[in-house]
């Protein structure tokens, strides 16, 4: 390899230093001068999905470092079912016993996928995961404790689009969705050739080593979800949002955009949505409801970083399509 | 693709960031100050999350420093070697620790509660108008009278943060039984000429929050007086005593409280309140 420019960080310390001294001592003055509301509530707002966050991203990081180092595609596949329909009960269920918020979710399924998980279980264990657990199941109870048939129907929407997606993909997608960098990765590991990483000689050293790989990898995406739903968290009133979508049929199409805008933790959602009860329709906050865990401004982001802008696309518009219609259908008919 | 020099120093500034946000959860954890952006119930998971850092920045700045450069690698995940590109994205993880350490921790005001929208009613009670239309089974409402029988006796109710909520709630549900009754309770001054009239009226605030500052709902309480009031700051932290008194405002009943007795207070160590699975077992455990 010839000789790549090598960033010069080290003669722009001395200058930086030199700034932020500078700033330090005239910064009362600049201060005033910035509107200080705007920015404790944007503050406020994004430490707080940040870290929130934290905690599941790293377990995420962990574990995915765990299973790269010491599972081996054999033993992963020999836990596969083989058939697609008990293999998409099977990742619909995966929840229940492993309730993490889709923040640590992604890294893990990205290290699935490259064990050779089939790509419509991992999918169906991103869409259905962070809805289908006990944890999501007793907050969205405890929001609409007058109006428990929301908690059934939020679960089973959540069920029956993730069944269906996971059904459309392994009918139709052959490709490996993964970006191309990480699916070269795959496919040298499982030849057993090529570099072997030998992240120092101790495999525990590796296992963290891994892991903050990881949480760089995931933690630049995530940021930049906080910020910008921390922004439009402080900057934008709710009454502007909400005065947007007030037909029946618009009314469904803005609680989905409000949900992938605000992308709160699905187990926090309901609460949210519950106060939204007096100005929308059942069937609308059903929509916001299962949308929101699916896909959001951070979860996209997310997944960007993992899988090809093609597949994301198709992975939107088939969330997008099936909650909107079961939402309506359910709607209608039930709520 | 594999530059020692480079991977080192990716690692060397990993593990700069990571000790950073270590230490950085670990002073809000100490100070309290965690309890401005996050439920107490999210706690426990944010609490050890600096061991993990920690334990990650060492064994990277152990590369970093002490590894071999044959054994250092990068080929599964190339590390970028652009200069700008590696700014914005250290920079990105920075800013959080920036905005952490630079502005004082505060906790979510006036402002906050009018881009949210403040509610004059508990949000627990949020779907009470709707009762017609939902016909459920209606556990809640027995919850909210088991909690109102138990506030009706008392000679001066307190609303405690442990149960705010709840109690605002229960006191709304069967307002006209209050009505008359003495009340005491603390929140922020939250002033907004939609809501309120003139210099005679304020709303006293609180944010209720289930997991994080971005789930927050803001509500309060009506605070009305006979004389105009003045030199009530913006967010400034009241005890009010009064009297309960059900209104009808645009067309909705709320509750309003004429104020006999305001004095300021410090701000609690959690501003903000949270709901409670078992409100009654709560209530019970205080009044022990």
């Amino acid at each position: 390899m010839n000789k790549i420019p090598v960033p010069r960080l080290l003669p722009m310390l001395l200058p930086a230093a030199f700034a932020l001294a500078c700033l330090t001592v005239v910064s009362p003055a600049l201060l005033r001068q910035v509107p200080m509301d705007e920015v404790q509530t944007f503050k406020t707002s994004f430490l707080g999905i940040l870290l929130e966050a934290l905690p599941f991203v790293l377990v995420g990081a962990i574990l995915s470092s765990l299973m790269h180092l010491f599972v081996s595609e054999e033993t992963l596949r020999r836990w596969m079912p083989k058939h697609p329909v008990p293999g998409i009960l099977f990742a619909c269920v995966l929840g229940l016993v492993f309730p993490v918020c889709e923040c640590g979710m992604i890294p893990l399924i990205r290290r699935m996928i490259q064990k050779g998980m089939p790509v419509y279980m991992a999918v169906v264990f991103i869409l259905s995961g962070p809805i289908l657990n006990p944890v999501v199941f007793s907050a969205t109870y405890m929001a609409f404790r007058l109006y428990p048939e929301m908690v059934y129907a939020r679960m089973g929407l959540a069920f029956a689009v993730a069944a269906a997606i996971g059904a459309i993909l392994y009918l139709y997608w052959k490709d490996n969705p993964l970006k191309h960098s990480l699916a070269r990765g795959a496919t040298q590991d499982s030849n057993g050739q090529g570099h072997t990483p030998a992240h120092g000689s101790n495999k525990l050293t590796a296992v963290f080593i891994h892991a903050a790989d990881e949480v760089f990898e995931m933690g630049k995406y995530l940021l930049i979800g906080c910020l910008l739903t921390a922004g439009i968290q402080a900057f934008i009133a709710r009454e502007h949002l909400a005065d947007i979508g007030s037909g029946p049929v618009s009314a469904y199409l803005f609680m989905m955009g409000f949900a992938f805008v605000l992308s709160l933790c699905s187990t926090s959602d309901a609460f949210v949505a519950s106060t939204f009860l007096q100005t929308f329709s059942g069937g609308s906050l059903l929509a916001f409801l299962v949308f929101g865990p699916m896909l959001d401004f951070k979860n996209m982001l997310m997944l960007l970083s993992v899988f090809r802008t093609k597949f994301v696309l198709l992975l939107t518009f088939l969330i997008s399509a099936l909650v909107f219609t079961g939402a309506v259908l359910v709607g209608t008919l039930w709520l | 693709m594999n530059q020692p020099l480079i991977i080192r120093r990716h690692y060397l500034i990993r593990a700069f960031i990571l000790l950073g946000f270590a230490l950085f959860i670990a002073y809000l954890t100490r100070s309290g100050a965690l309890y401005f952006y996050i439920a107490p119930r999210m706690e426990p998971l944010i609490r050890y999350v600096p061991i993990p850092l920690v334990v990650m920045a060492v064994c990277l700045a152990y590369q970093a420093l002490f590894q071999r450069s044959a054994a250092l690698c990068d080929c599964e995940r190339p590390l970028s070697v652009s200069g700008w590109k590696n700014t914005a994205v250290y920079g990105l993880f920075l800013l959080p620790l920036l905005l952490g350490s630079l502005l004082p921790n505060q906790e979510l005001g006036s402002f906050a509660a009018a881009k949210k929208g403040m509610s004059l009613s508990s949000p627990l009670l949020a779907s009470e108008q709707l009762e017609e239309i939902f016909k459920a089974p209606d556990p809640y409402n027995t919850e909210f009278a088991a909690l109102a029988q138990r506030l009706y006796p008392e000679p001066i109710i307190e609303v405690k943060p442990e149960i705010f909520s709840e109690t605002i709630g229960a006191i709304e549900l069967f307002q006209d039984k209050f009505r008359g009754k003495k009340i005491r309770l603390s929140g922020f001054v939250y002033q907004n000429e939609d809501l309120i009239k003139e210099s005679k009226e304020f709303v006293l605030g609180r944010f209720l929050v289930l997991c994080c500052t971005a789930d927050s709902s803001p509500f309060g309480v009506i605070i009305t007086s006979d004389q105009p009031i003045s030199g009530l700051a913006k967010d400034a932290w009241l005890e009010v005593e009064g009297i309960i008194e059900p209104q009808t405002r645009q067309g909705k009943s709320m509750i309003t409280i004429k104020a006999q007795r305001l004095s300021a207070i410090e701000r609690p160590a959690t501003p903000y309140v949270y709901p409670n699975g078992d409100s009654i077992q709560v209530w019970d455990d205080i009044n022990r």
